[in-house]
């Protein structure tokens, strides 16, 4: 654990010194207001359904943008830089496990992840009681959706250490993590017609792609106030599935 | 505290170790020679365990170094060839996460640390970045690391690489200090260096470990030791007595000096054939002015090792 909690913390000020983090910041944070604000005039004008306000408010563009393209970014350069500037060995000749080492660099990227998205939430505070937003309407869905959004935020941050626990090349790795953030996202919903077109398999089929429907998930489920324990257990899987991966990707080099 | 036997490494088609075994003892001070690419890094990287090893067994300090890769990297500190740091931090920044991460305790976490900078001369940049020290300085910082949480066995690679003269004379004399407390292991392709510092010498030439003893064994025992005779003696008598006794492959008469005749052979073996030359000119009664076994100088007995000549392995125990 001591290991875990020394990764976390170094790894954490690697984020909070580099600029990156602060230029995704300093972006999202002017283009969710622009997304925000124009919601919350949509509502205050009538024009838009008061109760698919949290759907709203939680499922924008800047909100696939981050589950999409962001984690890939934050994790590239987890194991990829330390390939390529050597000190993976430095690192790996300590005295360290190294699952100790995949889940501390994980748990840092998935904190700075969240410490990203929160003052997103700030934006809803300042405009409730306002002339655009009531009081009375329902934010509680708004929080179940945040918490879907760091639910896969989480297992996308897996697959981003995955990606670059393979490669010493963090371009090739962030790629390699959009692909599959967009297989893990829209997959589903693409097969969906071909799946459960097959003849005696199409129950199966329906019942695997909705366990498995990260968008799905996102849109009927979590901005709409609703937590299934089974999604739950599904996005905590997916996390152990993707950092199982990279422990046995980092101790592959021990077999080379 | 080091045992190898039989260590044998693949990277896919290519041999890199082949059949390597040796020990180093406790307090032993060892110096790996070969020249570029031979093997040494290769070996140095499964004793440090970051490389497993293709067939072959090898212990640290009593752990296995595949089943028990934990327990082996608490006793060792490693300095890796190319000194790769973390390079956005500070260099007691970086030895504090270092000490951390090999479980020094927090409360004596300063102590090391400052214990570690003081020995390895690195106090004076300590607020430095890592990547904004000299060569020579990460060079230190590297040690630093290695001995920051005071294992008994070190292991170094080419510790003195990319180094200046001066900075190369202070990383001997810091070895040298070390060596009082710790058992250590480090390679290089400077034959200097390694016969100054250490006790004992391996030399590994293509995946073979083709020497292994200390320096006076090695100059002794190898096969490029000539003995030279002064006597008075026809030279052409002398030669063939001398080719007479099979120790020597190559006389060659060297001069004539009223009388006295020079005679240089090269001696085959690794017995001294000087008892057997001088009872052999005993036995003809001619006068003897000198008899002199020169040793060659640690070059030659490298490049004798390195070009395929005898191998000088006295022992793996």
């Amino acid at each position: 654990m001591n290991v875990v909690l020394t990764t976390l913390k170094k790894e954490l000020m690697s984020y909070l010194f580099s600029p990156v983090g602060y230029i995704i910041a300093v972006l999202l944070y002017l283009y969710r207001g622009l997304e925000v604000s124009m919601v919350a005039a949509a509502v205050s004008s009538g024009g838009a359904d008061r109760d698919q306000f949290s759907a709203a408010y939680v499922l924008q563009v800047s909100s696939f943008i981050m589950i999409l393209l962001v984690p890939p970014i934050l994790t590239m350069r987890c194991f990829a830089e330390e390939r390529r500037s050597g000190s993976l060995e430095v690192l790996m000749t300590a005295p360290v496990r190294d699952w100790e080492i995949v889940w501390g660099k994980w748990l840092a990227a998935f904190i700075f992840f969240v410490v990203l998205w929160a003052p997103t939430l700030l934006i809803l505070f300042f405009m409730t009681g306002s002339s655009f937003l009531d009081t009375d309407l329902a934010f509680g869905p708004v929080f179940s959706g945040y918490f879907g959004l760091a639910l896969v935020g989480a297992m996308l941050l897996a697959a981003g250490c995955f990606t670059s626990s393979l490669t010493d090349n963090q371009l090739l790795a962030s790629l390699a993590a959009m692909l599959i953030n967009g297989a893990l996202i829209m997959g589903p919903g693409l097969l969906s017609p071909y799946l459960t077109g097959i003849e005696g398999f199409e129950a199966t089929a329906q019942t695997i792609l909705e366990q498995i429907n990260v968008y799905d998930h996102l849109t009927r489920w979590f901005a709409r106030g609703l937590i299934d324990t089974s999604q739950i257990a599904f996005y905590i899987g997916g996390v152990c599935f993707f950092l199982f991966l990279s422990t046995k990707a980092l101790e592959g080099r021990r077999w080379k | 505290m080091i045992s190898v036997k039989n260590l044998v490494k693949r990277f896919g088609p290519t041999l890199a170790v082949d059949d390597v075994s040796f020990a180093v003892g406790q307090g032993e001070v060892v110096g790996f020679l070969g020249p570029n690419g031979a093997g040494k890094t290769t070996t140095i990287r499964v004793l440090a365990c970051f490389h497993s090893a293709t067939s072959g067994t090898a212990e640290v300090a009593g752990f296995d170094v595949f089943s028990k890769p934990v327990d082996v990297r608490r006793r060792i500190g490693y300095l890796p060839e190319n000194v790769p740091l973390y390079t956005d931090l500070r260099v007691e920044e970086y030895l504090h996460y270092r000490a951390a991460l090999k479980g020094v305790a927090r409360k004596a976490r300063k102590a090391a640390v400052e214990q570690a900078m003081e020995r390895c001369g690195v106090l004076e940049v300590r607020r430095k970045l890592v990547g904004q020290v000299s060569r020579g300085y990460r060079q230190r910082v590297g040690l630093a690391d290695a001995l920051v949480a005071r294992p008994p066995i070190l292991i170094l690679d080419e510790p003195t690489s990319g180094l200046d003269p001066n900075q190369r004379l202070r990383m001997k004399s810091l070895i040298r200090e070390l060596a009082e407390e710790h058992t250590i292991l480090f390679s290089s392709h400077i034959l200097s260096e390694v016969s100054e510092v250490s006790s004992r010498i391996l030399i590994i030439n293509q995946g073979k470990l083709c020497a292994d003893g200390s320096l006076q064994d090695l100059l002794e025992h190898s096969g490029s030791r000539q003995l030279e005779v002064t006597a008075a003696m026809a030279s052409t008598e002398l030669v063939a007595s001398m080719e007479a006794l099979s120790s020597f492959s190559t006389c060659t008469v060297l001069g004539d000096e009223g009388g006295m005749v020079t005679v240089s052979a090269k001696v085959l073996g690794s017995e001294d054939p000087r008892d057997a030359v001088f009872a052999m000119l005993r036995e003809k009664d001619v006068a003897i002015r000198e008899l002199k076994l020169a040793l060659p100088t640690l070059e030659e007995v490298f490049r004798e090792a390195t070009s395929g000549g005898a191998r000088l392995v006295e022992s793996a125990e």
